[in-house]
């Protein structure tokens, strides 16, 4: 029979010394190995109140654990690891370190929603998904996921031109996460368009494309929701306890 | 025949069952051993009580001042019965204070005993003095002294409810649920919260029971506007680093073991029957069930019957119960054994 408390011990945390005598017995070598203490030794309070000062995390508070989330969600099913109901766990008992071991797949999280539809207590997990992703970005914790690069794009170009246009988008999104323009998939979905697109809709695509037009008068609003974006990236970061009031930085190239 | 009806123990259940009887017209003899009327909240003097958060002294002393102020009701209080002898609707008892009461019927709303948190030594209770009972705290706070860690004085800033001290634990010989400290545990922590902000307050449970309504207003109220945190952890041992108190367990829910330093650990601590319950069963000649409560002779056709005819019983002396619930079995007590006298009547 398996030994279940093996899979607790993590690699990490194995010591084994090369040369070691304990009362006169030579322990050198593998008959030395020691397991690191994996106690979990205080609880950082602030790091709920920090998730839920971030957008989707308001409702962390109400979770009874469940598992519903966890149950219905999507990565859940295709790699165990992603475990919504354990991170909401972390987060609100302040198990930062625990944390910290899965920031490389929160990011996963396909935002379907499956989970805010099932949780019995309307903790919306998706928003703490967010939330927990955002937190890792703006800790430092992690890179910025390339979702978060697409939604800043997209997000930079509505605030910029009250507007979108496709191409810009992709391209403005590729060149920031290193990708090549020249997409096999691209390319093939081009000549599609090319080739069933009334005249009409590719001449207005065409032209959209090459002037970039903004809608009309869309100064002002745009300063109103520059200061807007500016105030709430300032709230998050005092939330956080982080110096500076800058945000993640959003786009600025071209224009 | 003896139309009068013998109470003992004057709690909710009983102060209920004296207040019924007066209300149609009977008359009870109510005796206490404690000096003073009104039960565990009284005497124990809790604060705020579940469901209704009027202030015990308010509410169980509301009920003491009604039957005092009743002629119908001869309280004897400081007294126990010695002797309880006769048949149904003819009872003779003899009370530790020489009075000798007839009675038609007796009710025994003889309640419970705290359980004591010395029999679980590994928490620590004894030996730390930050180390203390739901009961502790509810007297902090009924007595307007506020929570603090009665070592130095201070208020905690982490405080830890342990649940289930005294409940559910085969190893004390104590397999029942005591029912009503989950709810009551979640009423003081959000008592802890409203006193002082600041303070964290982390439940560990191996279950939460806040069974019916009390779901809403008690463990969901708990997280959602105070916050408190709940860790599925059965608590292995409390010690102390010689500044703060260590409270170490697994977590199970991730399958860690946990060494957490707190300022006040809090044993939400259980109802064990009434250590009188030996000399109670035998002086009124009753069964008592398998675990020491007073047992009920059957669940559906006549409440409140215990194994004697003519000996009835309400509230916490046959099982954990709620104060609520012990005030309705006072009254049930009550109109039971007025049928029982009315039976005698109409045979005789
Ligand atoms: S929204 Fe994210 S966490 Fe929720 S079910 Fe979908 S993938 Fe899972
Ligand atoms: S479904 Fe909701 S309550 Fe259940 S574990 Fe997930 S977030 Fe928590």
């Amino acid at each position: 029979m398996p030994i279940h408390e093996k899979d607790l011990i993590r690699p990490e945390n194995l010591r084994t010394h090369e040369q070691l005598t304990v009362d006169g017995v030579d322990v050198s070598g593998h008959w030395s190995t020691f397991i690191q203490s994996r106690v979990v030794t205080d609880y950082n309070e602030a790091l709920e109140d920090e998730i839920a000062a971030l957008p989707g995390g308001e409702f962390i508070h109400r979770c009874w654990q469940c598992g519903s989330c966890t149950n219905a969600c999507t990565v859940n099913a295709v790699n165990p690891d992603f475990n919504p109901r354990f991170w909401i766990y972390l987060v609100r008992i302040g198990m930062e370190a625990e944390l910290l071991r899965d920031k490389d797949i929160v990011w996963q999280c396909v935002s379907c929603n499956k989970c805010t539809h099932i949780c019995p207590r309307d903790v919306n997990p998706e928003g703490v998904m967010k939330a927990i992703s955002h937190w890792l970005e703006l800790k430092g914790h992690t890179p910025k996921s390339p979702s978060m690069v697409f939604d800043e794009v997209f997000s930079d170009q509505v605030i910029r031109h009250g507007k979108i246009e496709d191409g810009r988008t992709i391209r403005r999104f590729f060149a920031r996460t290193g990708q090549a323009l020249q997409q096999d998939w691209l390319i093939e979905m081009a000549k599609r368009l090319a080739r069933h697109l009334p005249i009409g809709l590719l001449a207005r695509l065409g032209f959209s494309a090459a002037i970039a037009p903004r809608t009309r008068g869309w100064s002002r609003a745009r300063a109103a929701i520059e200061d807007y974006v500016k105030d709430q990236q300032a709230t998050q970061r005092r939330a956080l306890g982080l110096d500076g009031p800058g945000g993640p930085p959003t786009t600025r190239e071209g224009a | 025949m003896n139309d009068s009806i013998l109470i003992v123990g004057g709690g909710p259940a009983g102060l209920a069952a004296a207040h019924a009887l007066a209300r149609v017209g009977r008359r009870s003899v109510l005796v206490d051993k404690a000096d003073r009327l009104g039960g565990a909240p009284i005497l124990s003097g809790y604060a705020k009580l579940v469901p209704s958060g009027e202030w015990a002294k308010d509410a169980i002393g509301g009920m003491v001042e009604r039957v005092r102020g009743d002629s119908r009701v001869e309280v004897h209080t400081g007294t126990t019965v010695r002797a309880f002898d006769g048949s149904p609707g003819d009872f003779t008892a003899q009370l530790s204070d020489g009075a000798t009461v007839r009675a038609g019927a007796a009710i025994l709303a003889t309640g419970f005993t705290h359980f004591d948190s010395l029999n679980k030594p590994e928490w620590g209770f004894g030996t730390f003095p930050d180390v203390v009972t739901t009961t502790q705290v509810e007297q902090m706070i009924s007595s307007g002294r506020g929570v603090h860690c009665p070592s130095d004085g201070r208020k905690p800033q982490r405080v830890a409810i342990l649940l289930c001290v005294g409940s559910r634990d085969r190893q004390i010989g104590r397999e029942w649920c005591s029912k009503i400290c989950c709810t009551v545990s979640a009423n003081l922590a959000m008592e802890i919260r409203e006193e002082l902000p600041d303070c964290h307050v982390y439940i560990y449970y191996m279950d939460i029971r806040t069974f019916g309504l009390y779901e809403t207003k008690y463990y969901w109220r708990s997280q959602e506007e105070f916050k408190i945190k709940y860790i599925k952890a059965r608590i292995a041992e409390v010690t102390s680093d010689g500044q703060k108190l260590i409270v170490k367990g697994e977590d199970t829910l991730v399958k860690r073991p946990v060494t957490i330093p707190f300022d006040l650990v809090v044993h939400a601590i259980g109802m064990d029957p009434n250590v009188d319950n030996q000399t109670i069963a035998s002086t009124f000649g009753v069964a008592l069930e398998p675990h020491g409560y007073l047992a009920r002779r059957n669940a559906y056709g006549n409440m409140a019957e215990t194994s004697r005819a003519g000996v009835f019983v309400a509230g916490a002396a046959s099982g954990p119960e709620t104060i609520d619930d012990s005030i309705g079995q006072g009254h049930a007590a009550a109109l039971t054994a007025l049928g029982s006298l009315g039976a005698e009547k109409a045979s005789a």
